[in-house]
């Protein structure tokens, strides 16, 4: 039994030496640049408590995420909720819907929320020729529109893995619950909701992580006045050449995701959540 | 990372030849003018040269007229070219690597210092490039040499000011000025212009008070959006997000023409910049990449050429008398034109620019 599973590790041992040497490795080296530029130490990481600069992107970035994950769960839930309720031929249409913007490129639905929200954009003009504004709303060139073109992004990874719990949500239970009494407020707050609640927490974590590294979005409906580590990252490589700085950042970046990962796998199963059985 | 002023160019020109404005012969001169190299010594048979552009059509167009020539100039010595884009981050990965692929790559008068005071560049050999064909001593430096120039301008549009703005003090008076303003979001000619808008003679903006000036761009932030890319600055004025921004000379010049006038630009305090090309330290093809950015220098006829296409200024002394007079206006270093502008000091910059710059970012996302 032993030597078998020996036997299936040793298949798994080329795709491993592969991605340990021509992956992580590089990783690591970059990552170690932190440590050692400009001298050696910590003396990067002792400004993440006494530069203002690092700690402002981190709190943006930090309180951009979380405003768009509570978003993107609140409208994935009520997706999810009413495709769960639908009928089959009507499920396969939602889905459809949920789908199709996952298919269209990132930087095409960032400039198709441009047009709609800027100055003279649809929202404006509409508004502004029916009479209900004299001046046109800043809708974009801020966080309120990157907050709406990321939730725009992220409903759908919201939706799947909340879609996948909810569907294996037992209909006789709720009927039993109406069956003993209870209203319909009452079978879903009581019955549905905390049964959910599996999902909504694996797409929860799903989403933050995936907002935490956003980067065009950001870059074009910010109006160059809001930073998220993504861009700051690659402003202090590629422009400032201040290395130690952002490979600081980079490292900051992946143990957060890391150490989110971890916590939250003991609560869900995170198979469910990247697509295993 | 922000867009680069070369990369701005190419896409410019490419758009130019997709609308039909100009022909595909046309393209290609403007992309030669830069660099059709002429009396160069033979040089010695070797591996190819590696020319380092932005990409686009630069990476056809430099292949040709930049490559081309030389090669026919120099039988047995290739120009190839790269579009990796050679920003400060990436010369410097490659140099400190110790496999150096780059010979000549179109970069900045600040990157040229900074990356030169690092120890990551080759310096002119001035035995090899005339120094005395450029404009200026901002134009040959000690590790680059620029064969054209661009300018950072203030733009507006015409129709929404009774009275034009004729300065950056003007640009930062909302009150006489109302309206979005549209700034770069780089330090870099920014807090030039806030210096000047605190009434700092044009002669005496260096060395910048970083934190006046700062404070100077805290003051318009709210009213101002920030643009990255030079299509990014057109399309700001374009559909009036922004009336009035300080741009590339460049795309203020589409703007003008597009917009029949209405869009307006001034020279007054714009300012003025190299389009500097740099050697990476221990580059393969060692001198011969100095020949070549020299040929690109001395050819006065190829770069007013250039300016024709894309509006890119030439910086060959003899070039500004060559230039149609339809031309003039639009021409950067044109002597009634370049009177007008601030020379960008490319030193105090690279000196300056990583903590100036990391300022400017914190106080715009503040």
């Amino acid at each position: 039994m032993m030597r078998r599973e020996a036997g299936w590790y040793a298949l798994l041992l080329p795709a491993f030496l592969l991605l340990s040497v021509f992956y992580v490795t590089p990783i690591l080296q970059v990552l170690a640049i932190s440590f050692l530029e400009p001298s050696p130490g910590f003396s990067n990481y002792e400004r993440i408590g006494t530069n203002l600069s690092v700690q402002r992107v981190i709190i943006t970035t930090l309180r951009i995420c979380s405003i768009t994950t509570v978003l993107a769960l609140l409208l994935g839930y009520a997706l999810s909720y009413t495709i769960t309720l639908a009928s089959e031929r009507a499920r396969r249409w939602w889905l459809l819907c949920v789908l199709v913007p996952l298919w269209i490129s990132v930087l095409v639905r960032a400039f198709a929320w441009v047009t709609l929200l800027r100055r003279q954009g649809l929202i404006n003009q509409t508004l502004q020729g029916a009479g209900v504004i004299s001046e046109p709303l800043e809708l974009v060139w801020n966080e309120f529109g990157i907050i709406v073109g990321m939730v725009h992004y992220m409903v759908p990874y919201a939706v799947l893995p909340m879609l996948a719990s909810m569907r294996e949500i037992e209909p006789r239970l709720l009927a039993a619950a109406r069956g003993m009494g209870a209203s319909r407020g009452q079978v879903f707050a009581r019955v549905f909701l905390p049964l959910s609640m599996p999902g909504v927490v694996a797409a929860g974590v799903l989403v933050f992580i995936f907002s935490l590294g956003f980067y065009i979005t950001p870059a074009i409906l910010g109006g160059g006045k809001t930073l998220m580590v993504a861009e700051w990252i690659s402003l202090q490589i590629l422009d400032l050449i201040r290395w130690g700085l952002g490979t600081m950042m980079a490292t900051l970046l992946v143990v957060t995701i890391l150490v989110t990962l971890a916590v939250f796998s003991r609560v869900v199963n995170m198979r469910r959540l990247f697509g295993g059985a | 990372m922000a867009q680069s002023f070369q990369q701005d160019c190419v896409e410019l020109l490419g758009r130019r030849l997709a609308q039909g404005e100009i022909s595909r012969r046309a393209w290609l001169a403007g992309l030669a003018a830069l660099g059709a190299p002429a009396g160069l010594a033979q040089a010695q048979a070797g591996r190819p040269l590696v020319m380092v552009n932005w990409g686009g059509l630069a990476n056809d167009g430099f292949g040709r007229f930049y490559g081309a020539p030389f090669t026919a100039a120099n039988p047995g010595l290739a120009v190839t070219q790269d579009s990796t884009g050679p920003s400060a981050g990436r010369i410097r990965s490659m140099v400190e690597s110790g496999r150096v692929t780059w010979d000549l790559c179109d970069s900045s008068a600040s990157s040229a210092y900074l990356l030169g005071g690092m120890n990551l560049l080759t310096k002119m050999d001035y035995g090899i490039i005339d120094r005395t064909k450029v404009i200026g001593p901002g134009f040959a430096l000690e590790y680059g040499a620029a064969p054209y120039s661009f300018s950072s301008v203030l733009a507006y549009d015409s129709s929404k000011f009774p009275t034009a703005p004729t300065s950056w003090a003007d640009f930062w008076d909302l009150r006489r000025f109302p309206g979005q303003r549209l700034l770069r979001r780089d330090a870099l000619g920014t807090l030039d212009a806030a210096m000047m808008s605190l009434g700092r003679a044009p002669d005496q903006v260096y060395p910048i008070d970083t934190r006046a000036a700062l404070r100077r761009v805290a003051e318009i932030r709210r009213n101002t959006v920030f643009w990255s890319s030079g299509s990014e600055s057109e399309q700001f004025l374009r559909t009036g997000e922004a009336v009035m921004g300080q741009i590339w000379h460049t795309r203020a010049t589409v703007l003008n023409r597009e917009s029949n006038g209405r869009i307006k630009f001034i020279w007054n305090q714009g300012l003025l910049q190299a389009g500097i090309f740099v050697i990476p330290r221990g580059n393969p093809g060692g001198a011969n990449a100095q020949r070549l950015l020299g040929a690109m220098l001395a050819n006065a006829e190829a770069q007013v050429g250039l300016l024709g296409l894309l509006g890119n200024g030439p910086t060959n002394p003899a070039a500004a008398a060559q230039v149609p007079a339809e031309l003039k206006a639009n021409n950067p270093t044109d002597p009634a034109n370049e009177r007008q502008q601030v020379v960008l000091n490319g030193q105090w910059w690279g000196a300056n620019y990583q903590q100036a710059n990391q300022d400017y970012l914190d106080t715009i996302t503040g």
